[in-house]
């Protein structure tokens, strides 16, 4: 149908993509006001309790889900959000209960900070064990500390029209909508692409200029404002806060359930929480102790850990697959064949070396880009880089070779700052980036791809490419960066590009972002013979179009030799040639090193 | 506030072998084991059980309930080993998020949620210094967690089993390809690991209050002491056991600190944390 | 985005699935000559009370089986609260709303007095829980437990062991859970009153559940307590005798309440230093062959309910609404349920030392007798310390 509609503009497809999660809210309060009439008044309360489990849900989707860390004390969070609106109501704060909600999910979100900033560097298990801890030592000082007003009995009034279950449940949809309409717009942003990011690879993402803690404390903090927006609401629901609500086995149970839900999903962190709701209450009709809840939890968490697939991935999978067998939109599949199609046209138009819509900084050839001098480092006994030397000038294509195990990606890694403990230095532009993190010298426009795949599979290849340029873009740029390289359109879903194009997308990604230098770490593995020399032309074209430099690292001699004009040859850590390629390939001990290798062709 | 200091000491002990099953499990099969103290609960309400229920004598009963622990624990190894070998610590571990679940809730069902009858095997003071009681608990605990620590670490670095467990931790699949049976060994640890911690829980449990999230929760201070070592050295999971345990006992003697006292071990961890990592370390190998 | 229009069909199909489910027998009063009898209790999660309403139902199968109340059978819908505020709430909606309960009779729940009293006097119904725990229990309108109730029990044990004991230096140490400090505080300061002495030093501290009390007890040990007055849940007192126990303190006598007065409790401690003394809120019930418990001891054994205090309590509250409800002309609606109870003479048991008047007032803690019962070490068994109940003198 799509198809059809071709001359939609840009701006009416952004337009509808704003418009259209507004209409759902809309659909769904609509429905939310029609089950608050239809109900009886049990089940009027019991959907509230849904309500308030979808908002911490919500938040654990996040954390758990998106950002791919581990957090178990949500509940914790809402403890402080209960604690936010018990005490501004018995401090008699003006605002009343909406305005102390608010507070009380802010509150939640700076403690979530204050939390998460000491372990800036969260590694996901080290986060598990300080939150149970958190968990543990809230339970047992809130039973003995209690919440404001609760020795004196003080209820919280529901706020004025909201006063009896059926009102006070509107407000609650009013109030999920909302929580559910910014976790959407927050996660189709920046935000959302750096935590779906980091969930996949904490390198990659500090490759491309994101601040891998940032990203986690920005999730953390996120899932925090909504457990405590739903501790609010808790209170709001029974009138008063009580520790019993918040125990450590409830957010146990709530993060599995987040797992075995995949609550990362909107919709399905709605359909955890009616689980939530509905298998304690079934058991409950079944004569079933309330106590099997858990241990079906448990078991179905398990299966779902240990399987990595969840109910949500499994339902949407489903309904997917019924969706595709009518013909609606162009799936990928569709559009896979198209890119390949595509790919010759633009190998043909390489000859005619198309003018560079980038004007070209002037070449001022002498000028280096990067230069590396004397740079050493050693695992342990294993030196596995010893003073090694090199340069790329501003607009070239430095080729970097040697045989498997000689130290080329350990030399990447130096130069883009995963290897601190490296010796030597590394300038860019003639600034030396000693004590520069990975993602600093992103920033600084020293970007690298790598040799595994580091491109998160939850975004869509227009997403990730944005994300990783970090900077605004417009569509038409991003579409011809795309074709040029010969990448799926961008509302391709990631996880539907196979391995070999996802790099391509990742090299498209890093061009888009304008560095003063590339380094591309084996960009052709997983590439068919013919893509492999498409590639090369392309990159031999980069430069010039985009205006980058780049350092090509390869085993593949053939590509090198059809790309870079100047080789550095690394064996056993060691520089064992460097210059034009012409004399680096006809030096008899490159050969010698080379020989024997198989890959050498 | 010494006798109070020194009071700590049995819990700490308590920790300390915790800590150091925890240390042995995230070096040798990558898992920090959120369900240890909790598999070491359902094993000793086992043993409670078998006791007052079936009346057995109580060291078969122990007996029993140490075998069922490390069952546990094996069976939690095999379903981990099978299904998520290569996946990275973080994963493997959440999967023990879901059975600490799965095993508190249960015990609720099996066991109810009263205090077992449970005869303890070691009780009253053993000596005293000076007016200050040293109970037999927290002689046996500290023993026990030295003993554990030192023991695992001469098969560690002594025996070819040892050797070979620390290939397999540090180069799994290498270790694989050279013949060592990288499965038997993973769910030997797991079972081990397992029956270590029941045992300890199934004789301190009976001098302490003991219901089901209680001794569960103890996995709390126990990752404490793992970090103070990192998840690496056996020993100073020991010591940071006792220290925290100590540390506890004297903050219990000070009434201004009643509420701070329950967050010590969450700030120790946060403060271990935050020294550990002060160096930025990337994810994956490369 | 489509998603979330499939969440919300989801969400509303998952809910209205459950509304069949419940079936819709939301009217009042219960048809076909049937009474609906409502109850709240905790019995699930890590701290439960099961035996209150299982022993009330067994009261009313009882009456069932002989033809019902005037020819109403009794339908007793016991509901669970988890320990879970929202779930306690959303019980007590679903046995007065759904339901349609005349009366709540025989709960037995952590929280669920807090949490619902507003509730009950909102839809205008009385609750007679078997055991009442928090002070909203026994200081609200609409609620009127059959027990004495922690807080004159607190009295009780107080008075106990320094006057009938005759012990100096006694030391308070309180488990707080939620509103129950001040109740404490007024229940210690009452002791005060009568008998003009203080406790050596009240820590509120204690926290419920703790693996380890040594730290505590140390502190205690230290200050020159002769007495301890606890609070405490059986689990963690058996952890705070065996925390003296391991530091070798042995003259120490305990004043505790009626919360660790079980069999079970009896047979997990040996070692209770001078010890344990409990003021019982109901008829001892280990006193097995005393004719005050013969009732009750039968038809708890019939039914293979537990013998507790929490059956005592379930069962007498059973027995006073059907005493109360049989004097009933006419209809029995939740109004009549209400006036009667509103209007009725004291009932005499010999398994309580005050009878039991529910009757108009904004309170009800009228309940303030108990029965002393000891545990000495390397017993295991209860025994009495009394010959007749302990009352608290009237102010």
């Amino acid at each position: 149908m799509r198809l059809v509609d071709r001359p939609w503009t840009a701006h009416q497809v952004r337009l509808t993509r704003l418009a259209r999660p507004f209409m759902v809210a809309a659909v769904a309060i609509a429905a939310g006001l029609g089950l608050s009439a239809a109900l009886p008044g049990y089940y009027v309360y019991l959907a509230i309790s849904v309500i308030v489990a979808a908002v911490a849900l919500l938040g654990l989707g996040i954390v758990s889900g998106s950002a791919g860390m581990i957090a178990l004390c949500q509940l914790t969070f809402a403890a402080v959000g209960a604690w936010v609106v018990t005490g501004l109501n018995v401090a008699g704060a003006p605002g009343g209960f909406v305005l102390w909600l608010a507070a009380g999910g802010l509150v939640a979100g700076v403690v979530g900070l204050l939390v998460g900033l000491p372990a800036l560097r969260l590694r996901g298990v080290n986060l598990a064990v300080v939150t149970l801890g958190l968990a543990a030592a809230v339970d047992v000082a809130l039973v003995q500390v209690q919440f404001p007003g609760t020795t004196e009995g003080r209820f919280v009034d529901r706020p004025g029209p909201f006063g009896d279950d059926r009102s006070y449940f509107i407000l609650c949809v009013l109030v999920l909508a909302a929580c559910c309409l910014a976790v959407h717009f927050v996660q189709q942003g920046r935000w959302g692409s750096g935590w779906k990011s980091v969930a996949f690879s904490e390198r990659g993402t500090a490759a491309a200029g994101g601040s891998v803690s940032s990203s986690k404390l920005t999730a953390f903090a996120t899932s925090a404002t909504l457990g405590g927006i739903s501790g609010g609401l808790v209170v709001g629901q029974v009138g008063l806060a009580l520790p019993a609500s918040f125990t450590p086995i409830q957010s146990l149970a709530l993060y599995v359930l987040a797992i075995m839900a995949g609550a990362y999903l909107i919709d399905m962190a709605i359909f955890g929480a009616v689980l939530w709701v509905a298998v304690p209450e079934l058991l409950k009709r079944w004569g079933v102790p309330q106590d099997w809840g858990f241990v079906v939890f448990g078991v179905l968490g398990v299966q779902a850990l240990t399987s990595g697939t969840n109910l949500g991935m499994i339902i949407r999978t489903a309904l997917w697959r019924r969706s595709a067998s009518k013909p609606v939109a162009p799936t990928v599949s569709d559009a896979a064949p198209s890119v390949s199609d595509a790919a010759p046209s633009v190998s043909d138009a390489a000859p005619t070396s198309d003018p560079a819509p980038h004007p070209s900084p002037a070449p001022a050839r002498g000028s280096m880009v990067l230069e590396v001098d004397d740079l050493s480092m050693s695992f342990g006994h294993v030196q596995a880089l010893r003073g090694v030397q090199l340069a790329v000038p501003e607009g070239a294509v430095v080729g970097l070779i040697g045989p498997n195990g000689a130290g080329k990606s350990t030399l990447v890694d130096v130069i883009s700052g995963f290897l601190p403990r490296a010796t030597g230095t590394v300038r860019l532009d003639g600034v030396s980036m000693a004590g520069r993190s990975p993602t600093r010298r992103a920033r600084l426009g020293l970007r690298r791809t790598f040799q595994q795949d580091r491109v998160p599979p939850g975004l869509t290849v227009g997403a990730y490419v944005r994300y990783v340029a970090r900077r605004r873009l417009a569509a038409e740029d991003i579409a011809e960066v795309l074709d040029f390289f010969g990448c799926p359109p961008e509302r391709t879903r990631l996880a539907d590009v196979d391995a070999g194009r996802r790099r391509l997308v990742e090299v498209a990604g890093h061009v888009l972002a304008q560095p003063r230098i590339l380094l591309l770490d084996e960009p052709a593995a997983g590439l068919s013979h013919d893509e492999h020399l498409a590639l090369a032309q392309r990159l031999r074209q980069a430069p010039a179009r985009f205006g980058l430099s780049m350092l090509l690292i390869e085993h593949d001699l053939d590509l090198v030799r059809s790309v870079c004009d100047t080789i550095t040859v690394l064996d056993f850590g060691e520089v064992l040639a460097s210059g034009p390629q012409a004399d680096v390939l006809a030096d008899p001990a490159v050969l010698k090193a080379y020989m024997g290798e198989t890959e050498m062709l | 506030m010494l006798q109070g200091a020194l009071a700590g000491l049995a819990a700490g002990g308590l920790y300390a072998v915790l800590g150091v099953c925890l240390t042995l499990m995230s070096r040798l099969v990558r898992v920090v084991n959120f369900a240890q103290a909790a598999t070491g609960m359902f094993g000793t309400y086992v043993a409670v059980w078998l006791v007052s229920d079936a009346g057995l004598p109580i060291w078969p009963a122990v007996a029993v309930g140490v075998v069922i622990g490390g069952s546990i624990s094996a069976l939690i190894g095999i379903i981990i080993g099978t299904w998520l070998p290569e996946a990275d610590t973080g994963s493997r571990s959440a999967v023990t998020v879901a059975v600490l679940l799965f095993l508190i809730s249960l015990s609720f069902i099996l066991f109810g949620n009263r205090p077992q009858p449970f005869r303890p095997v070691l009780s009253g003071p053993a000596f005293q210094v000076s007016g200050v009681v040293i109970s037999q608990v927290a002689i046996f605990t500290v023993v026990v967690a030295v003993l554990v620590a030192l023991s695992a670490h001469v098969v560690l670095t002594k025996t070819s089993v040892g050797i070979r467990l620390r290939a397999l931790s540090e180069r799994p699949t290498t270790a694989e390809l050279v013949g060592i049976p990288a499965r038997t060994l993973s769910v030997a640890v797991w079972a081990t690991t397992g029956a270590v911690g029941t045992l300890v829980v199934a004789i301190v449990a009976p001098t302490q209050s003991n219901d089901a999230t209680a001794l569960s929760m103890l996995v709390v201070p126990a990752a404490a002491a793992a970090l103070l070592g990192g998840f690496r050295r056996l020993d100073l999971a020991v010591v940071g056991g006792l220290v925290l345990g100590v540390l506890q006992g004297a903050a219990a003697q000070l009434s201004q600190l009643s509420v701070a006292r329950h967050f010590l071990p969450f700030l120790f961890i946060v403060g271990l944390l935050v020294w550990s990592q002060r160096k930025e370390v990337w994810d994956a190998a490369r | 985005m489509k998603t979330a229009v499939r969440a919300t069909v989801v969400a509303a199909a998952g809910v209205l699935t459950l509304a069949a489910c419940g079936g819709d027998d939301g009217g009042g009063g219960g048809g076909g000559g049937e009474i609906v009898v409502g109850s709240v209790n905790t019995l699930s999660g890590p701290a439960t009370f099961p035996e209150a309403s299982e022993a009330a139902k067994a009261v009313f199968d009882d009456i069932n089986e002989n033809g019902g109340i005037n020819g109403h059978r009794i339908n007793y819908r016991v509901v669970d609260d988890k320990g879970d505020p929202a779930a306690a709430a959303a019980a007590a909606r679903e046995v007065v709303a759904s339901d349609g309960a005349v009366a709540l009779v025989g709960s037995a729940s952590l929280i669920e007095c807090q949490i619902n009293a507003d509730y009950y006097v909102q839809e205008e119904i009385l609750s007679m829980p078997g055991i009442g725990v928090d002070p909203d229990c026994f200081q609200t309108p609409n609620i009127a437990p059959a027990n004495t109730g922690p807080f004159h029990d607190m009295t009780m044990t107080l008075l106990y062991g320094s006057e009938e004991l005759g012990l100096d230096d006694i030391c308070v140490l309180l488990e707080i859970a939620g509103n129950t400090l001040p109740a404490y505080q007024d229940a210690i300061q009452r002791w005060t009153d009568i008998t003009g002495k203080e406790p050596l030093y009240v820590d509120d501290s204690v926290p419920y559940g703790a693996s380890d009390y040594t730290s505590y007890i140390v502190r205690a040990r230290e200050a020159g307590c002769a007495a301890l007055a606890i609070n405490p849940i059986e689990p963690d007192s058996i952890g705070q005798l065996k925390a003296a126990e391991a530091q070798g303190w042995t003259d120490v006598t305990w004043l505790l309440l009626t919360s660790v007065y079980s069999e079970n409790y009896a047979n997990a401690v040996s070692e209770t230093g001078e010890g344990v003394y409990v003021p019982a809120e109901f008829y001892p019930f280990t006193d097995a062959d005393s004719p005050e418990v013969q009732e009750w001891r039968d038809l708890m054994l019939a039914n293979d309910i537990e013998l507790t205090s929490f059956s005592q309590g379930g069962f007498l509250a059973a027995k006073y609404f059907i005493e109360v409800v049989e004097g009933i002309d006419g209809e029995i609606t939740r109004e009549s349920v209400r006036e009667a109870l509103h209007t009725m003479d004291p009932i005499e048991d010999p398994m309580v030392g005050t009878p039991y008047y529910f009757g108009p007032g904004d309170t009800h803690h009228d309940n303030t007798a108990g029965f002393p019962v000891k545990l000495l070490s390397g017993t295991n068994e209860w025994e009495l310390a009394a010959d007749d109940w302990l009352h608290i003198p009237e102010d």
